[in-house]
Formats: structure tokens, C-alpha cells, sequence
């Protein structure tokens, strides 16, 4: 059998606080750079929030050739396409940017309707201002024809829309919205009709433009919902210059997490989002434990000045601090190693997490209480239940 | 703190037994899995489609055009009744897609003709003043008919995408005018949005009794009014006897005419005429009930809008004896003999029957369209083998996650305290399996990632309470109250850092859709489970232990 290895074999009194000025410059600057970065450089938002379409592919020949892809669906008409290597070599991340159902997607269907139908076919826009679309088949068809012919550029007709009798040009009436939420119906058919001989298309991901703006407005909502349910946790827990301090902590962490997102340029996608909630979540995590220690100690060295409280408060929590980063690092690090590329951006963001919350429990919460002027007088009395409840059962014993 | 009533004991070590039954199902390997009880052996956590394969779509539906058009219809009908009430008017008309404007020719005839659209339909809400009328459903109707328009679109995409029985889709309403198709293990998911987006064809033909076709005994030349459709049962009979034929059938593109079906597959087929009675959209409603007389056999009722009830009166009157072929996607779904003519824009279908039949049936003639059209407005395929990858770098990431996690634990807190703590990880696991399977839950493969950050976080209660004891033994407490004031004083931060991970599991959970679910479901869970495998059941082990050993030194 082995002994437990402990961190710290002597008694340590770290002075942390000492170097609250540095890491306060440094801290506000990581945060307007990140935040500067949001607004310059921007985020590299994900398909998720902006809408548009990413199709993982893999080259049944073994290797994928980037450059002759991204010619290939850059002409397309599409509008703008990135692609990166995905995992390995043979397999290619093709994005495409979220379609905004103008002209230019018309004629897309129109040469999906062509090769899903024959060359005769014509499909052109209809009025200008409305969503309309004009098909015209080679031949006169009737009202079935016509909804298997238009089913096969991926679009539905109500009764009300087929044409009656035998016909040989429809018009489908749709709303401008409509037709944008088609038009990635119709992206989506043209790249794989496109690379569908050379590639094997593993997943396919479209993200319209309604549900991005949704999803775009809900995760900001998540986002402050979070921090302020937390906060107001800790001040119900705790004393107000506690819960100021955690949320600045928390905007500390969170804000900088995004400025590495800009600076790598991460793909910012649902999955980040969790990251960055998490990494919230965890970040108070770490804080409230050292509070928790601040606050005992407070009743417990009622004349010790606030600096050299705080101080001996954290050393006491560092080796815990460590050793629960540690934990968590070696998880996340197994995620970043092994989780495979769909969450590699999560992983990374969460690495980073659980160093800046670590960093930030110190620096930011608790030099944020010596700024916030906490004094022991201010603690609420009710807060000394515990320890009144400790010392009675202690007398039971 | 450390001294545990029996009955405490033994209840920590039940649950803890519990949880490892409900989990159980999901390590087992299949091979034992089949000598289970199947209610036991089913009991598993599902698969998220990103890791089983499959298609997600997000359909939206069109209600606003619905409305419209309902009103359309509401407007004739009022128009109708005010003429019948002899109430003059200016106009009807829609109104921005939400309401009926009528005008008054004389502000006078108001009362009447409030009257008379209430005739029309009571529930409606009137406004509005002098000559003008305001029109509206109600608030609680519209919730009702944006329901029944959703339910019914949900019935039919059922019928139509699990046409074969086999794809166990899962479709579900999300919110008020959008529905959540899901349908693992698919490959060609182009095959199923045109299923989707198709609307299934509904036509009434006459059959051309003066042609003899059927089985191998088709004649090479039809009259040109003429022309040959499969009945159902034969495609159904031809898809048991032949099933390569049907793929093929399927599989054709561009798509067979019935006739070159009939022609180069043989199914039984009826020789109908080209010119359609009635078409499918003037069916308004089909009912599955029962005869009245003649012992109530089991019959399909159907309703004609008024220029549908017109031409089947005409076609039935012409026609007594001969049959009426019902076409549905270049299928006859029923070809019953017309036994008088139907004029009162209702008529029935009877024949041998059973009920079922008839449900089916009836179905199928509603079937013919869907009430709204669906957009799909967010859509994630996940091929099998992509599914496969993912569930292979989340099992080896899972692995890898909580074997370091545990050897950081035995290495900082040796082997008797790093192995509790470990313990609690383990059952921590079970306890988040147990849960999923019980709730019902998806795993998916951001929801293996919080698997693993659970892994990390659960243990740090035992660090907090660890720390703590190492803390009051070199304050010179014995081990016993070294570990009873440690579990005691590590509580508070235990609850306050766990709550407060929660609270953005909650709302991670309920901000987030998809995959983030996972995430937040995995996550929340782990964190409720870990307050118990971290401190409870932890408790107890220590609590037996140190009974059992006395230690004389805590090796912490």
C-alpha cells in the first residue's frame, strides 16, 4: 500500500493578495481585449446561431482535395463556403452560409429540377416582393405530376397550390421567408448533387435562418439568465460584496472564455454556448468555496485585517482548489485528447475554463472583496447558526 | 455525524443496490441481455440520433396561410347567409389574414346581421361598429383548430414516413405550430423529405368495366380513355411475393406510372377511366362508422364540398351497377360497386369490412393532404458510421476521463480514502445510468461529455471533505472526530458549489434544444447523484470502516 502524496508538505502562507494590482490590470485587459475582439475581429459563430448548412464529408478515394472542393462548391452559387479538414484527412467540414432565398438560389433549383427531372425544366422567380416561385415543365402534367415533379427540388404544395388540369407552368405562391427556409433545401441538394459521385456525406446539418435568430436569442437569454441566478444564490447565501464579487468573477471567466473563442477562432456553436454556462456554473463553483472559507474565518479572527484573512483563507483552500482543477482537468484533457472533433471546441473552452476559474476565484472574487470594503462587522448574524449549531451538538457529545 | 443508525446503513446501501439494477441493462452485452426478463433487458438508455445515426427535422407549420384560407372559406358562408337573411352588404372581406370585415349597406340591418353570422357559427367573436363588423374566431377556438391542424399533420407524416412499419420515427409536437420528426437509423434522407414533402393524391375514377385486366391477362392496347392502376392489396401482395420488384419500385427514378408498374410487375390492377369524378380536394371529411341498419356492419362515411357533391351526384346517377374506383397515389385503395345515386354531397363506401378497415380506410381518404404546409426549418442527419465514431471517441474520452480522475484521487489520498472516493465516482455513474434509464433520457454525445466533466466535479465533495479532515487532524483530533468535523464543516461548501453547477444545468437545460439537453441532462443529473455517492454513501463506507479497523492514525 502507498501513502497519499500531498501538494504541500509545509505550512503555507502564500501571500496572493500582494499581487492584487497586477491582476487586476491584467484582468481588465485580458477582458477589453476580448471584448474589443468580439466586436472587431468577431466570433466565429457556428451554423447553430447563424444559420446555414455544414455537410461532413469523406472522400471514398481516401483523400479529400480541399482546393478543388472549394472550387467546386464555390461555384455553386451558394453564396459563401468554408472548408476545414474535419478528424482526419479523408474527411472535409463544408459549410455553407445560410440562404437568404434570392435570385441566385432560384436558379440553384432550377438545376436541381433539371437533374432530379430532366433538362426541359424552368424555374425563375416569380413576382418581385413576394416569395414566388414560376415552374415550368417541359411537357403538360397534372396536379400529381406536378407535386411528385416539385417535391424533387425538395418543396411542398398544399391542394390549394397545384395548379388545376393539365398545365405546363405553376406558380407556388410562398412568403420571402419561406423561400429562405426552401432555399436550404434546395443548397443542400446542389452540393450533394455536386460531390455526391466523389464523397460519402456522413451528416448533413441545416440550421434555417428563423431558428438561428431563435436559438441566437435564447442562448444570450441563458447566458445572463445563468450569472444572475447565481449571483442572487450567493447573495441569499451570503452578504452582498460576496455576491458582487462572484459575478464579476463569473463575467471575468465568461468574457475572457469568448476572447478565446475570437482568438482561435473556435466555432461558436450550441456546444460552446454549454461550455461557457458551464464554465460559469464551475467557476462559482470554485469561488463560493473559498468564500465559504472567507466567512468562517471572518467569525472566527473577528480583528484579523481583511488582506491577511483572505490570504490565510485561500491558502487554507489551495491545496482543494488544486486538487478539484486537477480532477477536472484531467477529465476535460481526456475529452480534448479522445472526445473526437464535434466537441473539440467545447473541450478546449472548458480547459481553459478551469484555469481562469481557478485564477479567478483568487484574484478577481476575493480582491474584488478587499475593493468592495468587506468588514467582519457587516456579516449577518443569522449567518452564525452553523456554527451555534456545531458547538451545541459538539456539547451533546 | 459518523455514527449511522442501522436502518440508515442498510437504506444507503439499497439505493446504492437499486441504481446498480437499473444500470445494469445498458453494460450488460447482448448475449446475456436475451436470458432477462424482456421488460428488464429493455429498461436501457436510449441513444441520441448523433450517436445511433439517423435524421432530426424541425417542420414548421404554415398556420398563418391556414387561417387564411379558413377565413376564405367563413367568408362565403356568411356571405351565403346574409343573402339568405336578406341583410344588403357592401362587402366581405379577409382582413390582414386575422379577421372578416363585413360591410353594411345600412347601418339600420346591424342587429340582423350580427344575427346571421351567428347563425353561421356561434363561437364567433363580432366587433366593430356602425356599418363595418368585425369577424373573428375566438382565441380558444384558433388554439384549438392550430392543435387539430398540428395533430393531424403529425397523423399523417406518421402514415407517410413509416409507410413500411419499420423506422420507429418518433414525432412529437414542439411548442404550438411546430413538430420534431425524428428517425434513427435512416441512410437516404433525401427519399424521406420528399416523403414528407409530398401530399398524397386522392381521385374517384369510374372502372372501365368493358376491358378484361386482370393478373397476367392485360391486353396490350387500351382504349385511350383508359388506363391501368394497381389496386393496394396487389402492391401489398406483390411487395410479400416479390420484394425486390417493390424496391425497384420504389427505388425508380424518375417515378413509374401505375400503368408501367402493372405492365412490367403484374400486381392485380384495375383498368379505370382516365377522367376524374371528383378530386381529393373536394373531399372535406371521411368518418369510419357504422351502417345503421342490417346489423350496423362497419362502413366509410365521406363529405364532398359543394361543387364535389355536384359532380359525384351526376357521376353516381349515370352509373348504378358499374364501379367507383378510389385512387390514392396511383393506388386503388377501394373500388366499390355505386349502388344508387348519391346526391346529398355524403355518401357511404360499403363492402365486407372490419372495423379496422374501415379506420384505415377513412384515414387514407383524409390522408390525401397535409392541412398546412411543413417547412423544414432545422435539420441534422447523422450518418450510422459518423454515429459509430462518435460513440467510440465519447466511450474511449469516458474511459480515459475517469481513469485519470481516479488515479489523481488514489495517488493524493491513498488507497483506502482515494478508493472511496473512487467508489462514489463509480456508483455516481450508475447512479446517472439508473436515472437516465428510468426517466426515460437520450444519451448523446455532448451529454457523454458532461458524463465526464461529472466524473471531474463529483469527486471534488470528497476533496472538500478530505481537505477538511486533513485540516482537523493536524489540529490534533482523533480520526473519529477528524472525520465527523470534516464531513460536518466541508457541507456547506459542498451544497453552495453544487447548487450553484445546478442552477446552470437547469437553465442550461432549459435555455438549450438538441444536444445541449444532453449535455445539461447528464450534467444536472450527475451533480443530484453526486450529493448523494459523495457525501452519504461515502459516509457510510467510512463509517463502517472505521468501526471495523479503529485506526489508530487516519492515512489520509
Amino acid at each position: 500500500m502507498w501513502k497519499p502524496v500531498r501538494l504541500f508538505t509545509f505550512k503555507r502562507k502564500f501571500d496572493f493578495l500582494v499581487h492584487r494590482r497586477a491582476a487586476l490590470i491584467i484582468s481588465t485587459l485580458i477582458n477589453v481585449v476580448a471584448i474589443v475582439g468580439v466586436f472587431t475581429i468577431g466570433l466565429n459563430f457556428g451554423i447553430d446561431f447563424k444559420g446555414g448548412i455544414a455537410i461532413q464529408a469523406k472522400a471514398k478515394d481516401g483523400t479529400a482535395e480541399l482546393d478543388q472542393l472549394r472550387t467546386v462548391v464555390g461555384n455553386l452559387g451558394v453564396g459563401e463556403v468554408s472548408l476545414q479538414e474535419f478528424g482526419d484527412p479523408s474527411t472535409v467540414l463544408i459549410r455553407v452560409q445560410r440562404q437568404e432565398g434570392d435570385n441566385q438560389c432560384v436558379a440553384g433549383a432550377q438545376r436541381v429540377m433539371q437533374k432530379a427531372a430532366g433538362q426541359g425544366w424552368q424555374v425563375k422567380p416569380g413576382a418581385a416582393g413576394t416569395g414566388d416561385v414560376d415552374f415550368t415543365s417541359p411537357a403538360a402534367l397534372d396536379a400529381a405530376s406536378w407535386r411528385d415533379a416539385v417535391s424533387r427540388a425538395g418543396l411542398t404544395l398544399q391542394e390549394r397550390q397545384l395548379p388545376r388540369g393539365s398545365t405546363n407552368t405553376a406558380r407556388i405562391d410562398m412568403s420571402v421567408e419561406q423561400r429562405a427556409e426552401w432555399c436550404q433545401q434546395v443548397a443542400i441538394k446542389l452540393v450533394e448533387d455536386a460531390i455526391g459521385s466523389n464523397y460519402e456525406l456522413r451528416g448533413t446539418e441545416s440550421v434555417g435562418p428563423k431558428i438561428g435568430d431563435e436559438l441566437m436569442r435564447s442562448g444570450i437569454w441563458a447566458v445572463i439568465a445563468t450569472m444572475f441566478a447565481i449571483a442572487i444564490y450567493v447573495w441569499v447565501r451570503f452578504e452582498w460584496q460576496f455576491a458582487v464579487g462572484a459575478l464579476i468573477a463569473m463575467l471575468h471567466d465568461v468574457i475572457s472564455t469568448i476572447g478565446i473563442f475570437v482568438l482561435f477562432q473556435l466555432d461558436f456553436s450550441l456546444t460552446a454556448l454549454a461550455a461557457v454556462l458551464t464554465i460559469a456554473g464551475y467557476s462559482i463553483n470554485d469561488t463560493v468555496v473559498i468564500f465559504d472559507r472567507v466567512r468562517e474565518n471572518m467569525r472566527r479572527y473577528k480583528k484579523m485585517p481583511l488582506i491577511d484573512l483572505l490570504n490565510h483563507s485561500v491558502n487554507e483552500t489551495l491545496s482543494r482548489t488544486l486538487m478539484t482543477s486537477g480532477t477536472v482537468f484531467v477529465a476535460v484533457a481526456a475529452l480534448v485528447l479522445f472526445g473526437g472533433p464535434v466537441l473539440q471546441s467545447f473541450s478546449v473552452a472548458m480547459l481553459w475554463g478551469v484555469i481562469v476559474g481557478a485564477y479567478s476565484s483568487v484574484w478577481v472574487a476575493c480582491a474584488g472583496l478587499v475593493y468592495l470594503g468587506l468588514r467582519p462587522d457587516q456579516l449577518r448574524p443569522a449567518d452564525d447558526k452553523a456554527d451555534q449549531g456545531d458547538k451545541a451538538e459538539k456539547a451533546g457529545a | 455525524m459518523l455514527n449511522l443508525p442501522r436502518w440508515q446503513t442498510i437504506a444507503i446501501a439499497v439505493i446504492t443496490l437499486l441504481s446498480a439494477l437499473f444500470a445494469l441493462p445498458n453494460l450488460l452485452p447482448a448475449s446475456v441481455l436475451q436470458h432477462l426478463p424482456q421488460w428488464y433487458a429493455t429498461s436501457r438508455i436510449n441513444l441520441g440520433l448523433d450517436l445511433r445515426g439517423g435524421a432530426h427535422f424541425l417542420l414548421e407549420a404554415d398556420l398563418r396561410s391556414v387561417l387564411t384560407e379558413r377565413l376564405t372559406n367563413l367568408s362565403d358562408a356568411v356571405r351565403a347567409e346574409l343573402r339568405k337573411q336578406q341583410v344588403p352588404f357592401r362587402d366581405v372581406t379577409v382582413d390582414a389574414g386575422k379577421n372578416l370585415v363585413v360591410t353594411l349597406r345600412d347601418e339600420a340591418n346591424r342587429s340582423k346581421a350580427l344575427e346571421a353570422i351567428r347563425a353561421v357559427d356561434p363561437a364567433l367573436a363580432l366587433s366593430g361598429s356602425g356599418d363595418t363588423i368585425r369577424v373573428a374566431y375566438s382565441a380558444q377556438e384558433l388554439a384549438t383548430r392550430k392543435k387539430e391542424v398540428i395533430d393531424q399533420s403529425i397523423e399523417i407524416l406518421r402514415r407517410r414516413v413509416d409507410e413500411t412499419g419499420t423506422l420507429e420515427p418518433t414525432i412529437t409536437r414542439q411548442g404550438d405550430e411546430r413538430i420534431l420528426l425524428q428517425v434513427p437509423g435512416i441512410k437516404d434522407t433525401s427519399d424521406l423529405k420528399r416523403k414528407i414533402n409530398q401530399t398524397a393524391k386522392l381521385t374517384f375514377h369510374l372502372v372501365n368495366e368493358d376491358v378484361a385486366a386482370t393478373g397476367q391477362n392485360i391486353p396490350q392496347t387500351l382504349p385511350p380513355t383508359t388506363f391501368l392502376v394497381p389496386t393496394r392489396e396487389g402492391m401489398q401482395e406483390l411487395r410479400r411475393t416479390n420484394p425486390k420488384a417493390w424496391e425497384d419500385i420504389q427505388a425508380a427514378n424518375p417515378r413509374l406510372s401505375p400503368e408501367q408498374i402493372c405492365r412490367r410487375y403484374q400486381p392485380q390492377c384495375l383498368p379505370v377511366l382516365k377522367r376524374v369524378v371528383v378530386g381529393g380536394e373536394d373531399l372535406d371529411d371521411s368518418k369510419a362508422t357504422f351502417e345503421q341498419q342490417q346489423g350496423g356492419r362497419p362502413i366509410i362515411s365521406f363529405t364532398f364540398n359543394s361543387a364535389g357533391g355536384r359532380a359525384f351526384c351526376a357521376a353516381t346517377r349515370a352509373n348504378i351497377g358499374k364501379r367507383l374506383a378510389i385512387q390514392l397515389d396511383g393506388e386503388i385503395i377501394s373500388a366499390p360497386v355505386v349502388q344508387g345515386a348519391i346526391c346529398g354531397g355524403s355518401g357511404i363506401i360499403t363492402g365486407s369490412f372490419t372495423t379496422q378497415q374501415t379506420q384505415e380506410q377513412s384515414l387514407l381518404l383524409r390522408s390525401g393532404a397535409l392541412p398546412a404546409t411543413l417547412t423544414i426549418i432545422q435539420e441534422s442527419t447523422v450518418g450510422a458510421d459518423l454515429g459509430a465514431d462518435a460513440i467510440q471517441a465519447g466511450t474511449v474520452a469516458a474511459l480515459v476521463g475517469t481513469a485519470l480522475v481516479a488515479i489523481f484521487m488514489f495517488v493524493a489520498y491513498g488507497p483506502v480514502f482515494g478508493g472511496f472516493a473512487n467508489l462514489a465516482m463509480l456508483v455516481n455513474l450508475l447512479m446517472v445510468f439508473a436515472g437516465m434509464s428510468i426517466l426515460g433520457a437520450s444519451l448523446t454525445l455532448p451529454g457523454i461529455a458532461g458524463l465526464v466533466l461529472t466524473a471531474g466535479l463529483a469527486v471534488d465533495a470528497n476533496v472538500l471533505i478530505y481537505e477538511r479532515v486533513r485540516e482537523e487532524k493536524a489540529l490534533g483530533r482523533s480520526p473519529f472526530s477528524a472525520l465527523a468535523t470534516g464531513y460536518e464543516k466541508a457541507m456547506s461548501a459542498i451544497i453552495d458549489a453544487n447548487l450553484t453547477t445546478l442552477i446552470a444545468g437547469v437553465l442550461l437545460f432549459g435555455f438549450g434544444s438538441g444536444p445541449i439537453r444532453g449535455f445539461a441532462t447528464t450534467l444536472t443529473l450527475g451533480i443530484i447523484t453526486s450529493m448523494f455517492s459523495s457525501t452519504i454513501f461515502t459516509r457510510m463506507l467510512l463509517s463502517v470502516w472505521v468501526r471495523w479497523r479503529r485506526p489508530a492514525e487516519l492515512v489520509i
